[in-house]
């Protein structure tokens, strides 16, 4: 059994849940030490989670891949998930790399190479879906590369900038 | 009656096009660009024809082109684009084939929306205090006079486009010299023009527009109110009919205002005029869109009347054939707008491949878009992905059905506003209809959302977080390993 504390809009949560099998279609966890059972496609499959039913209770969700959040009938929920048999070292956000948030055209950049920057300083204008977007410093530091121009279309994850 | 239409958009609007032409039997002709080869309106047309150049759907010459190639008799604008263009329905009638809407004087007259403002006003109506001219990027100077005169708060708006592009509400004028700028460029991108005219503002007011109906022989008639109070970033989310708060001697008066303002404007097709209600319930007519507009299912759901067969008829020259009294406006209809974008992340946008598309069922319950299970969302147009309305008997029970419809609209693939849409129905003040256009101001994204079986939610996190662990392809969350994107935001609009 692994142990997780998964806390809902505030709310906390033990689940005791065993090695999954992909070949089945139910589980059965423990919930703050009781049984819960669980219905779904494909338990230990690849894709992303659609539905599940609880106890007799069905849900279709939409879960965030990264797990912060999840979309069920009742809304959007807030969630955090922590693994309580290993230590999840968390890389630390920012690592000075500026790259592009969404796909799109570079309206305007608003710095240049060598410019000092404070955190959340605009540097440039990154036009999608019909929209100007804002692209900002992830930290304070002076720009040591600098690879976007206007005009210039970058795909998603492009390397814009760096702050060292 | 026409015998080929080309249809000069894409998106939900080339969609709901394409269905009534085939309604009435017409033939279709469907215009794509590269990233919209796989858009539904593609497939729903009789014909399709690329577009390689490099203003797309802007493109005039090229259009008129295709149309001529084609040999259709008409074209139909739809809404943003060449909707209101008047060198657009001129170079149409030059080339004999009809344009859909208005006809190029027309257009050109309101399109001068100063000008339009002007005559209005001397015919007695209220208008806004406004600049008397647009100003251009390098008139800073100017507008910056034009605003210490005119006073805070003011719009900022667009001189040739539509509300969402260009349309800056500024509250203090130190934002002005930003916003401006922002808004400069924004109108550029969106409307190819630059230039920007401020007028006054009305907080808190409510924006209703009332939809009128005319052919070229002067019937004129209006189909009710919309409300589109509830925006964000100046593109509205939520409209309804009736307009809650309104009296009926108000209803009346403001209905009765919007044909004489549509008469003395010429207006003919189906054309909006738009009011701001102030605090004091007075009416200011700011603008006319001439054009079908995003949230006109709304008033179809309450006449019955489909208001796209109606503007391919009155450009056929067929007579309005009603009169006012022929209008029966019944019940609610409520229309939400649902975004490819992330409201709980500035409102980026988000394109992407869809994965999951449900709609809704039931009753009087309509869904308009252009995107099905496994199309791409892109990145290049605007993020409406649909609109859903739902209509009933009196506000409770519309209100009831739109937050069921919601709540069963299944998307994945692409982050959407439907949270955030089912906030705004959830709030009380919407609930009693007596919200007004800062709404959006109040902290819905921070609002918990309505309870649901949290244990069972934490069943389901808990399942979630195994698979992809199991997978071995989530041991790091994307998010976590850059920090990009909790770092961009969304420009103010």
């Amino acid at each position: 059994m692994n142990r997780l504390s998964v806390t809902i809009d505030g709310h906390v949560f033990t689940v005791e849940i065993p090695p999954l099998n992909r070949a089945t279609n139910e589980v059965s966890m423990i919930v703050d030490g009781q049984e819960v059972h669980v219905l779904m496609p494909e338990v230990g499959g690849p894709e992303p989670l659609d539905w599940i039913i609880v106890n007799g209770r069905p849900y279709e969700l939409v879960i965030d891949r990264d797990l912060h959040w999840m979309r069920a009938r009742s809304g959007l929920h807030q969630v955090e998930v922590r693994d309580l048999d290993a230590t999840v070292a968390r890389p630390a956000s920012g690592d000075g790399r500026v790259k592009a948030p969404i796909p799109g055209l570079i309206t305007r950049v608003l710095v240049a190479a060598g410019d000092h920057v404070e955190a959340g300083q605009p540097l440039l204008v990154l036009e999608a879906m019909k929209m100007e977007n804002e692209v900002r410093a992830p930290r304070t530091g002076t720009i040591t590369h600098l690879s976007a121009a206007a005009g210039q279309s970058v795909t998603l994850g492009a390397l814009l900038a760096e702050i060292e | 009656m026409f015998q080929k239409i080309l249809i000069a958009n894409r998106g939900e609007i080339a969609v709901r096009v394409i269905r009534t032409c085939r309604d009435m039997g017409i033939r279709t002709v469907a215009l794509y660009d590269d990233s919209d080869l796989g858009s539904l309106h593609v497939r729903l047309a009789d014909e399709c024809v690329r577009l390689a150049s490099g203003a797309l759907y802007r493109d005039v010459a090229t259009i008129v082109q295709i149309a001529r190639d084609c040999g259709a008799d008409a074209v139909h604008p739809g809404y943003g684009f060449l909707s209101e263009h008047a060198e657009f329905a001129h170079a149409c009638e030059d080339a004999g084939i009809t344009f859909i809407g208005p006809d190029s004087a027309t257009l050109a007259a309101v399109r001068n929306k100063i000008g339009t403002l002007e005559n209005v006003s001397a015919a007695g109506f209220a208008v806004p205090r406004h600049s008397a001219r647009p100003y251009g990027e390098s008139e800073t100077a100017a507008l910056m006079d034009a605003a210490e005169t005119l006073g805070y708060p003011l719009v900022i708006k667009s001189y040739s486009g539509g509300r969402s592009h260009g349309t800056r509400l500024v509250r203090e004028p130190e934002h002005l010299a930003p916003l401006a700028q922002h808004a400069h460029s924004a109108a550029l991108t969106a409307f190819g023009d630059d230039r920007l005219y401020i007028e006054e503002a009305f907080l808190p007011g409510r924006y209703v527009e009332v939809q009128v109906l005319g052919d070229r022989h002067g019937a004129l008639v209006h189909l009710g109110e919309r409300d589109g109070s509830i925006q964000h970033n100046h593109r509205k989310i939520i409209e309804e009919s009736p307009a809650p708060g309104l009296s009926d001697a108000q209803r009346d008066e403001l209905c009765g205002q919007a044909v004489a303002i549509a008469r003395l404007l010429g207006c003919h097709s189906v054309c909006t005029i738009e009011f701001v209600i102030d605090d004091q319930g007075r009416f200011v007519f700011t603008e006319v869109k001439a054009r079908i507009q995003v949230e006109h299912p709304v008033t179809e759901m309450r006449t019955g009347i489909d208001l796209v067969r109606e503007q391919i008829r009155l450009a056929a020259g067929e007579p309005l054939g009603r009169t006012q009294d022929d209008i029966i406006l019944k019940g609610c209809a409520i229309q939400a707008r649902i975004n490819a974008e992330d409201p709980w992340n500035h409102y980026l946008p988000s394109p992407g491949r869809l994965r999951r598309f449900r709609f809704p069922g039931g009753p009087n319950v309509r869904v308009d878009t252009y995107a099905y299970g496994g199309c791409d969302i892109p990145v290049r147009y605007d993020p409406l992905l649909a609109k859903i309305v739902a209509w009933d008997v009196d506000r409770v029970a519309c209100l009831g059905r739109l937050r069921r419809a919601i709540a069963d609209f299944a998307i994945s693939g692409v982050q959407t506003n439907l949270p955030l849409i089912q906030r705004i129905l959830d709030d009380p003040d919407f609930a009693a209809g007596t919200y007004d256009s800062e709404f959006t101001r109040r902290q819905l994204l921070n609002t918990l959302a309505s309870s649901g079986n949290l244990r069972d939610l934490a069943v389901a996190a808990a399942l979630a977080y195994a698979r992809r662990s199991a997978d071995g392809n989530g041991a790091l969350p994307e998010r976590a390993s850059s920090g990009w994107h909790r770092e961009s935001r969304r420009l103010p609009q």
